[in-house]
């Protein structure tokens, strides 16, 4: 008997409808409603510890407004490229966490200038703390810089001596040693194939990565996979990851010997983070006071030790704790491309490269 | 009202509303999946793979002409698409290299790390250049054989032997099914890796360390795929093999048939369907497989998905919809070939009566009897190839840099207690998780049965729709995910301005139905097929509706086969992630897998700590599913 309700419930499966919603795109108002929607990667919000929290309590604070995060969906840039491209409705005002490749994906996807507004510098009082070398480098202004990394190597020393230099990781002393990231896919790993198109040119960087193929480097999926799955389960010795590493490794507990970051040829590869307005931003107003609120002093300095990445003001306009200081290295020298580089040209290294390795 | 009217009332009342309904239930039903299909996965899938067909509005085979020519995709056979009448040339190029083909003895040592030479017929063979396609297709080759080698076994010992526990074990077998890939990533590393579990179990005995996972990627990917996909080939096999009829056995034996002859002829000839099927949907899986090849093997074992994510991601989407097609032609074809083979297996079975089992060590002696220790040994292998990885990562997620550690549980509890409302909390995603699976359930079920009962008696053309009905496993994940994106999340606009969104949970449970609802019908079809069709008919001689025969008659006799295809639908919607992660994308209506994902930041230790609850959360359901799925079960 129960066996016959069971089955006629399941035989009698009625008809589903879906519960469609009907919109109605209106245009975006300037004057806005006391609402800021910053979008933004997890890291910037993931934990009571991490920047947003403090950003969101201390701006809404001082403005007397409301700030709502909105985690970056899956996809990061391209979501609202491809927003773009089919013209559906945007609803974040602000974008917390640019690259510079980002840029130049929306610019060589869309149209020049696309998708953010250009920004009016007057308005803001704190414009000009920023370092003049930590700038994206759009040339239609649409963003400011407020935080900053580099991308080295890390590694355990009780395995493998400090690489000198990129070369030397094509040695036999580091056979089998290295990690890296799918460029296609990863910031890390695309940070640093640029790294060694800096160093070995457009025309010799495949050649050096054939080398470091025949050395056996292993190019795994994203940062998570080859750091959190294969480097922290002590897998290989080396692995491209971020210069900061030994702030967590201290937070963590973590043995310090396996956590020694190496900059080869004293360089590191900077990656300036930044932020922009959408162009069909609601409240633009609120999102310039956040601007200017984000580069204040001490918001720099809470970015900073939260996010772990290095504030974008000069050293006069913000002081960092110890452990900042101690913890976290900068290499001597910084290699970065800026907008004018990459544009063009990015997917084209980033697409020779992957080939180079799959479709065997 | 006039009196002519007062028979249409009368007709109107509920008992006749009810009879009504249930003569027209079979249609209705029909008609609500096809309305389900139309816009959850056709619209979408529709929307990227006429990107394909199309340049600049007017139809084109350009880009797939592109693809199909291009070495770095198809390797040699870019030269046949390229010039397929010149036949001569490409015969000549298959003798060259036949021709340049050696075979020499040689001494190899094929146990890694270990000096052994053993003699060998070394087979030195010019490189073909296999292309993108050819090596997705040869590692899910690979990994199907490795698949169907590990799961028959767990089925023959599941089906044939009664011990402690197997009941637990057999709903346990989805566990790996459902895990996350990162999860299994970070499983596999833990147990296989230099410093992980195997290597110090082996240490405690003095050997290796070795190098699992360096000395052969491909190896250990096809591993991972085996611990996803046995699980799958032994459930659908013990869930044939309990559906077959002891009788038959025992009537052959009877005969004269020896217990070996009467396996195979008799026993064998009704499994085949469902390892064959399992065999099918690995390969098909593994061809289309993502995360996990990335993970662990690198980029130089990429495969078609991991291109057409990023030729999606660069919006190119002509390329991308182009290698999509292709790979869902070989998919549907693949499926058609083995439903024509399928629908020739048509029966005439009563009723299912399992055979009787075994107990697997009633005494010492039988203990000791070679097949006993065969099932031992395989049983060490199943301990370090399935619950290696999934104790590896609950060890994990109690470790910390410093040792032993609760900070990861804390951080959860931490999180439920005070997590702000744009964080994700671990009780709404297990709550969400469970919910969306129980809805996917009330959703797929249906489904599928409907797509066996209207194709099982439909022949020809019933094969073809019910190829058609595989369409959801057989359409990149990529693809859906982003056809699910534009058509469904982006919204499709209509005339005034207006747009047409469909979003939030019903979205979800539509997405998790589609991809669920082809497990249904493969466990239900080949059962319903080969049912005696006298009992339908006698039952409509009776005067039963065809709704009424169907739910009195055909579906308790393959009630089997819906539990089991229940299992699977709730399985999946536990373990989706790719469409849930954009129809989640801002909402509340995340689950435990995107959690896990939201969660991996700088450390992965609340990742790996949301992944331990995912596995207890699902093995706890799976017990009860088959605690009560199994009082159905004849």
């Amino acid at each position: 008997m129960k066996r016959r309700a069971l089955l006629g419930a399941i035989g009698s499966g009625s008809a589903l409808g879906i519960a469609g919603c009907l919109t109605r795109d209106d245009g975006g108002d300037e004057a806005g409603d006391g609402t800021l929607t910053v979008v933004t990667y997890e890291s910037m919000i993931d934990t009571e510890d991490s920047a947003g929290p403090w950003l969101k309590e201390r701006f809404e604070d001082e403005f007397d407004a409301e700030l709502e995060w909105e985690q970056l969906p899956d996809g990061g840039i391209n979501h609202y490229v491809q927003r773009a491209d089919r013209d559906a409705e945007i609803d974040a005002d602000v974008y917390l966490g640019l690259n510079v490749d980002d840029l130049v994906r929306v610019d060589d996807q869309l149209e020049g200038g696309a998708l953010f507004r250009e920004l009016d510098r007057d308005r803001l009082e704190r414009a000009d703390r920023v370092r003049d070398e930590f700038s994206l480098g759009d040339p239609h202004g649409r963003t400011l810089t407020y935080d900053m990394g580099y991308i080295s190597l890390v590694y355990d020393e009780t395995e493998v001596a400090e690489p000198a230099s990129l070369e030397d990781l094509t040695e036999p002393a580091y056979e089998d040693a290295l990690l890296a990231q799918n460029a296609q896919k990863a910031d890390s790993g695309q940070a640093f194939l640029l790294w060694t198109i800096d160093a070995f040119g457009e025309d010799g960087y495949l050649d050096y990565w054939q080398r470091l193929e025949d050395n056996g480097v292993r190019v795994l999926d994203g940062w998570s996979e080859s750091y959190s799955g294969a480097y922290m389960e002590g897998e290989r010795s080396m692995v491209v990851s971020y210069s900061t590493d030994q702030v967590y490794a201290n937070r963590f507990d973590y043995d310090f010997s396996r956590h020694q970051v190496a900059f080869p040829d004293d360089q590191g590869y900077a990656n300036p983070e930044g932020m922009a307005i959408f162009e069909g931003a609601g409240d633009v107003d609120l999102a310039y006071d956040f601007f200017d609120f984000v580069l204040s002093s001490e918001a720099q300095a809470e970015i900073a030790t939260r996010n772990v990445q290095y504030p974008a003001v000069a050293d006069e306009h913000v002081d960092l704790d110890e452990e900042f200081d101690e913890y976290a290295h900068t290499p001597e020298e910084m290699v970065s491309f800026d907008y004018d580089d990459l544009r063009g040209d990015l997917d084209g290294w980033v697409e020779d490269w992957a080939q180079e390795f799959a479709g065997q | 009202m006039s009196l002519a009217d007062r028979p249409v009332v009368d007709r109107l009342s509920a008992g006749a509303v009810s009879a009504w309904l249930e003569r027209r239930a079979l249609s209705l039903a029909a008609l609500g999946t096809a309305a389900v299909l139309v816009v959850v996965l056709y619209l979408p899938v529709g929307l990227v793979f006429v990107e394909a067909l199309l340049e600049d509005g007017s139809p084109t085979l350009g880009h797939v002409t592109e693809v199909l020519t291009d070495p770095f995709y198809f390797g040699v056979l870019a030269d046949v698409f390229a010039d397929p009448l010149a036949i001569g040339a490409h015969l000549g190029s298959l003798a060259g290299w036949l021709a340049a083909v050696s075979i020499a003895p040689t001494l190899a040592s094929p146990v890694p790390g270990v000096d052994l030479p053993v003699p060998w017929l070394a087979v030195d063979a010019p490189p073909v250049r296999k292309g993108l396609f050819g090596f997705t297709a040869y590692q899910a080759a690979l990994s199907t054989v490795a698949s169907v080698a590990i799961g028959l076994p767990a089925a023959s010992v599941l089906a044939n032997y009664e011990f402690r526990g197997r009941r637990t074990l057999r709903s346990l077998t989805i566990l790996p099914f459902v895990l996350p890939g990162i999860m299994v990533a970070v499983g596999f590393y833990a147990m296989f890796g230099r410093t992980g579990t195997l290597n110090t179990l082996l240490g405690a005995v003095g050997l290796g360390p070795f190098a699992f996972v360096e000395t052969s990627p491909l190896a250990i990917v096809i591993l991972a795929h085996a611990f996803y996909n046995a699980p799958l080939v032994a459930r659908l096999t013990v869930s044939a093999w309990e559906s077959v009829d002891a009788r038959t056995v025992e009537t052959a034996r009877s005969l004269g048939a020896s217990p070996r002859r009467a396996f195979r002829d008799v026993v064998v000839p009704q499994l085949v369907p469902a390892v064959l099927t399992g065999a099918l949907l690995t390969f098909i899986f593994t061809f289309m497989t993502f995360p996990i090849v990335l993970a662990l093997g690198g980029l130089q074992l990429a495969t078609v998905e991991v291109w057409i994510y990023d030729r999606i991601q660069r919006l190119a989407y002509g390329e991308a919809a182009s290698l999509a097609i292709l790979e869902t032609i070989l998919s549907l074809g693949l499926t058609y070939a083995y439903l024509r083979y399928e629908s020739a297996q048509t029966g005439f079975s009563q009723a299912p009566s399992p055979p009787p089992r075994e107990a697997l060590f009633p005494d010492v002696r039988t203990a000791l009897s070679p097949r006993r220790l065969a099932i031992l040994g395989y049983g060490c292998v199943a301990l370090v190839l399935f619950v290696g990885p999934l104790a590896s990562l609950v060890v994990g997620s109690f470790t910390d840099g410093s040792g032993f550690t609760l900070r990861n549980y804390a951080f959860l509890l931490e999180r439920q207690l005070e997590g702000a409302s744009f964080q994700t909390r671990p009780v709404p995603a297990i709550r969400n998780s469970l919910l969306f699976g129980l809805a996917t359930l009330a959703v797929a079920v249906p489904m599928g049965v409907v797509i066996s009962v209207l194709t099982v008696r439909a022949g020809r053309s019933g094969r073809l729709v019910d190829t058609l009905a595989m369409l959801p496993l057989a359409v990149s994940g990529v693809v859906f995910g982003i056809g699910l994106l534009q058509g469904l999340v982006f919204g499709v606009p209509l005339p005034g301005g207006w747009r047409l969104q469909v979003t939030g949970a019903v979205a979800i449970v539509a997405a998790h139905a589609v991809a669920a609802y082809p497990f249904v019908t493969r466990n239900v079809s080949p059962l319903l097929a080969t049912l005696d069709p006298a009992l339908v008919e006698s039952a409509r001689a009776l005067g039963a509706s065809r709704t009424r025969a169907l739910l009195d008659v055909e579906l308790p006799l393959v009630a089997n086969g819906i539990v089991a295809g229940a299992a699977f639908a709730f399985a999946v919607s536990i373990g989706e992630f790719s469409s849930t992660v954009i129809l989640a994308s801002g909402s509340e209506h995340y689950t435990m897998p995107v959690a896990v994902e939201r969660y991996l930041g700088r450390r992965s230790g609340p990742a790996i700590a949301m992944g331990t609850l995912l596995l207890l959360v699902t093995a706890a359901s799976f017990v009860v599913v088959d605690r009560v799925g199994g009082r159905y079960e004849l």
